[in-house]
């Protein structure tokens, strides 16, 4: 038995503790928002968060999951700031790969809160499209940068290079 | 396509006490409509009114990312006067109503949807309007030019009467809808060439979008199936005693297509299938490498039969010049499209369900049909949104899988394939040969052009296939065999955009030899165009600096002054500052037209440690009344990242007749970290819509090759470059 916490609530599930978490939320608790694209952790389809860190759910065992916090494309409820940049932007083409797009672009902008161009570029790139969404993708990500944060990233001060308070 | 060869509005049937109508696009529909629901208001086989005002729009399309149901929402909308994001749809089922009027069939394919579909469906809005319009008039008793319809309602001029579409859907049903209306005017459209939405966004970025592998019916099984990884090979026997002792394992046999494992989910069935152990032939024989594939298809220049696809009669004499010939090669290439390959069927003793994102739910349907001795009447498809398609999702062949293990199991089953499966199992477009010559004048006239192209006909392989769906099974099978060898003598996919260059060249010479390999190839985005583009755009670069002269006035000089070629081609040169490249920078050029849509692309590059870099693509293109500018300029940027893709990483492999990659790092496809800013200009154009899906791919490649050669004076004639 596996106990996790899944989008903000307890989960229990009886598999083999080998069943990567993408295959536990989709064929064992019917959430299909997470998408399956390559089972080897190269196409970022499958990505949720794991404590809070983004993660390939198909390569990641349901044991490796046992008391973490588990958080799907599902918890974003739809109206989260960039689901809603994403449908401003009309990114999605035949959406498949956009849960985990959505899910890695969260995950940056929680560890980089203005990330620049080149930035989103590096950190998205482990999510491929292949409709060639990737510009707009970006530009969404831009989008809900908040004009307080653009300025506090791009005002970089050589005595204070960590930018400290 | 004239409206009166598709015999357009016909009544199909009275169901419900309610008059219902269907639209009929092919002749030959009578058939009652499955989606016909009591008390709305049904004037089409696309549409219904319930009595709440929601409209309903059945998409008779496959969604692969292409934005086909915006757009027919669109249309339908610019007439019913309705807001599209309203609009409530839902994928149409199999009924002859929605065949393609260019194709007589369901088929989703050719970036021919709005192009076949334009007329058709604002007449579908049209026509429920004035009938709304002629309800309104009737239960208000004003004469009806007093009345106009907006926004989902019909009020009076006079502002003394306001009535919802819902509350005339009880008199509209009573009323027979006119043949046909006329539609609006160009300066009258309220969405056509404006509304720049997407419907589907919303459903696409909160993971409630439903895709072919998101089907779950009750009790749903999960099915692998452990294929022959030799193309042609067969399975010679299996031993599945450890596997079937796996946790969650419901059953494991043999189908036509290899080992079915079947279990409680993807995963336990993956574990099992790891240890199953089955044999496989490998053919033996000639043609087993894609080495091989290649000496032979060189061989075949000097030694095969080439059959004339155009040869015209020299305007002039020889005019002296210097000769240019070279040779072109392309490989295999596979679809990989985001969501594997994946079919959900449940057989039952007298009807037969499927869930699958298909471009071709009709041949899956009698495929199905076929393969159960079923009527066809009793095959259900339930069409899903496609995590891609670009031409993969016509064959059936997962649906077939997914219907044979669920007949043996009587239950619901779904078939996944691993990427791995994806890779290795493909309908590849095919590796592709062209060798060109031509003489070219120092003033820049070409002459003597000859364009021989070697490689397989799609035709031999697809038409058999394809006939399931339109000829009936007692049809002894080397029917459409025949047929098939027949049409790919002349290769009609292999030879498209070589046959009809736009340049005025004298003498122009195609020839097409039909080269048959044991790969299995399919319809790859942009078909044939997708190697001729490369093939011929590279060569006229070739001539344009053989002679000195810029490649855009070279191509120019060549074009009619007055046409469509010559217009996007001079407007992707102002676009990208031709010939203005900042310090550093170098661009190429190429030019084509595919889907009767003209696209030209300008590729910008920098060197990096020697190394070609891309920078910024452009991209001008008419295709026509423009339904959804946002939409054609997402799907040229997807073109291109398709091309590039291709052009810098695409390559699939074969040796001893098994494809060699299975996964993205070894079938790569182009990441966020290499993407170029790409700038989109679209033409304005009253003309009837042509092609927007495919067009934008065919020039990605050769415009990139030829940006290389003039950053650094390395002509490249195959793909993927090689750029070291």
């Amino acid at each position: 038995m596996i106990e996790f916490e899944l989008n903000g609530s307890p989960q229990h599930l009886d598999i083999e503790a080998d069943t990567p978490l993408l295959w536990a939320l989709r064929d064992n608790l019917a959430m299909t928002g997470t998408k399956f694209g390559c089972g080897m952790g190269l196409c970022g389809a499958c990505t949720v968060h794991l404590d809070g860190i983004a993660v390939r759910s198909c390569t990641l065992p349901i044991a490796a999951v046992a008391g973490k916090t588990v958080t799907t494309i599902e918890s974003l409820g739809g109206e989260h700031p960039l689901q809603k940049a994403w449908v401003e932007h009309n990114v999605p083409q035949c959406g498949y790969c956009q849960s985990g797009q959505i899910m890695s672009a969260v995950a940056l902008l929680e560890a980089n809160p203005s990330p620049t161009d080149d930035e989103v570029r590096n950190a998205m790139a482990g999510n491929i499209c292949r409709c060639g969404t990737y510009n707009k993708i970006r530009r969404a990500v831009r989008s809900v940068i908040t004009p307080d944060t653009v300025s506090t990233a791009q005002i970089f001060d050589p005595a204070n290079p960590e930018g400290e308070e | 396509m004239s409206l009166s060869r598709r015999q357009f509005i016909r009544n199909v049937s009275v169901a419900g006490g309610a008059l219902t109508l269907g639209f009929n696009l092919s002749g030959c529909s009578e058939q009652p409509l499955v989606s016909v629901s009591e008390g709305s208001f049904q004037p089409s086989a696309f549409l219904s009114i319930d009595e709440t005002g929601e409209v309903l729009v059945q998409i008779h399309k496959a969604e692969m990312g292409q934005g086909v149901v915006t757009g027919i929402v669109t249309l339908i909308a610019e007439e019913l006067e309705v807001d599209p994001a309203r609009v409530r749809y839902e994928m149409a089922p199999v009924h002859p109503a929605y065949n393609d009027p260019d194709y007589g069939l369901q088929i989703t394919g050719g970036s021919n949807s709005i192009t076949g579909s334009y007329d058709i469906l604002r007449q579908v809005g049209a026509t429920a309007r004035e009938t709304l319009l002629q309800a309104a008039s009737i239960d208000s008793g004003q004469d009806q030019a007093q009345l106009s319809a907006e926004n989902g309602a019909i009020t009076s001029t006079d502002g003394s009467y306001h009535a919802t579409y819902g509350a005339l859907v009880r008199t509209a049903r009573t009323l027979s809808v006119p043949e046909r209306v006329s539609l609006k005017t160009r300066d009258q459209f309220k969405l056509i060439g404006r509304y720049e939405k997407r419907v589907d966004s919303q459903s696409k970025s909160d993971g409630t979008a439903r895709f072919g592998i998101d089907a779950q019916p009750d009790n749903c099984a999960v099915a692998i199936v452990l294929h022959c990884p030799h193309f042609g090979g067969k399975l010679l026997d299996f031993d599945a005693e450890e596997a079937r002792g796996h946790p969650g394992v419901i059953d494991i046999f043999a189908i036509d297509e290899g080992v079915a494992v079947v279990a409680e989910g993807y995963w336990p069935a993956r574990k099992a299938g790891e240890k199953v152990k089955a044999r496989f032939d490998a053919p033996e024989g000639v043609l087993q490498s894609s080495e091989d594939i290649r000496q032979a298809m060189d061989q075949a220049f000097d030694q095969a039969k080439f059959r004339s696809v155009r040869k015209d009669a020299p305007r002039s004499s020889p005019v002296p010049g210097k000769q240019l010939e070279a040779s072109y090669h392309l490989p295999f290439l596979a679809h990989a499209t985001m969501e594997p390959q994946n079919a959900t069927a449940w057989v039952q003793d007298t009807s037969c369900d499927v869930w699958v994102g298909s471009q071709s739910p009709d041949i899956s349907k009698a495929a199905t049909a076929r393969l159960l001795g079923m009527p066809s009447e009793s095959v259900h498809i339930h069409n899903q949104l496609l995590g891609g398609g670009f031409g993969r999702r016509i064959a059936p062949d997962t649906v077939l899988e997914a219907v044979a293990i669920s007949a043996k199991l009587k239950r619901p089953v779904k078939v996944i394939w691993s990427r791995e499966d994806d890779t290795r199992h493909d309908f590849y477009r095919p590796a592709m040969a062209g060798r060109l010559q031509a003489t070219v004048a120092p003033n820049g006239d070409v002459s003597q052009w000859q364009h021989r192209v070697v490689g397989p006909s799609l035709y031999q392989q697809i038409v058999p296939q394809f006939s399931v769906a339109i000829i009936p099974a007692w049809v002894p099978d080397a029917i459409p065999r025949f047929a098939g060898d027949w049409i790919a003598r002349t290769g009609p996919a292999a030879v498209e955009g070589a046959k009809e260059i736009p340049y005025e060249f004298d003498g122009v010479d195609v020839q097409f030899s039909n080269f048959q390999t044991p790969i299995p190839v399919g319809y790859w985005r942009s078909v044939g165009h997708s190697h001729t583009a490369f093939v011929v755009e590279s060569f006229i670069d070739e001539l344009a600096h053989q002679s000195e002269l810029d490649p855009v006035a070279f191509r120019l000089r060549h074009l009619a002054p007055d046409g469509r070629h010559h217009r996007v081609l001079s407007a992707v040169a102002e676009l990208a500052g031709w010939g203005k490249a900042s310090e550093g920078h170098y661009q190429g050029v190429a030019l084509h037209e595919s889907f009767d849509s003209v696209v030209a692309e300008i590729a910008e590059v920098s060197l990096l440690d020697g190394k070609p870099k891309l920078e910024r693509f452009f991209c001008a293109v008419d295709c026509g009344q423009v339904v959804n500018p946002d939409i054609v300029r997402d799907q040229m940027e997807g073109g291109i990242v398709f091309a590039l893709t291709a052009a810098l990483h695409g390559e699939i492999t074969v040796q001893d007749g098994a494809v060699q990659q299975g996964n993205f790092h070894d079938y790569p496809l182009l990441r966020h970290n290499e993407m170029p800013e790409v700038e989109v200009l679209i033409l304005d154009s009253d003309a009837h819509p042509t092609g927007v899906g495919e067009p934008g791919t065919p020039p990605a490649a050769p415009a990139l090759a030829n940006a290389i050669f003039a950053a650094t004076g390395q002509r490249h004639r195959e793909l993927p470059l090689r750029l070291g």
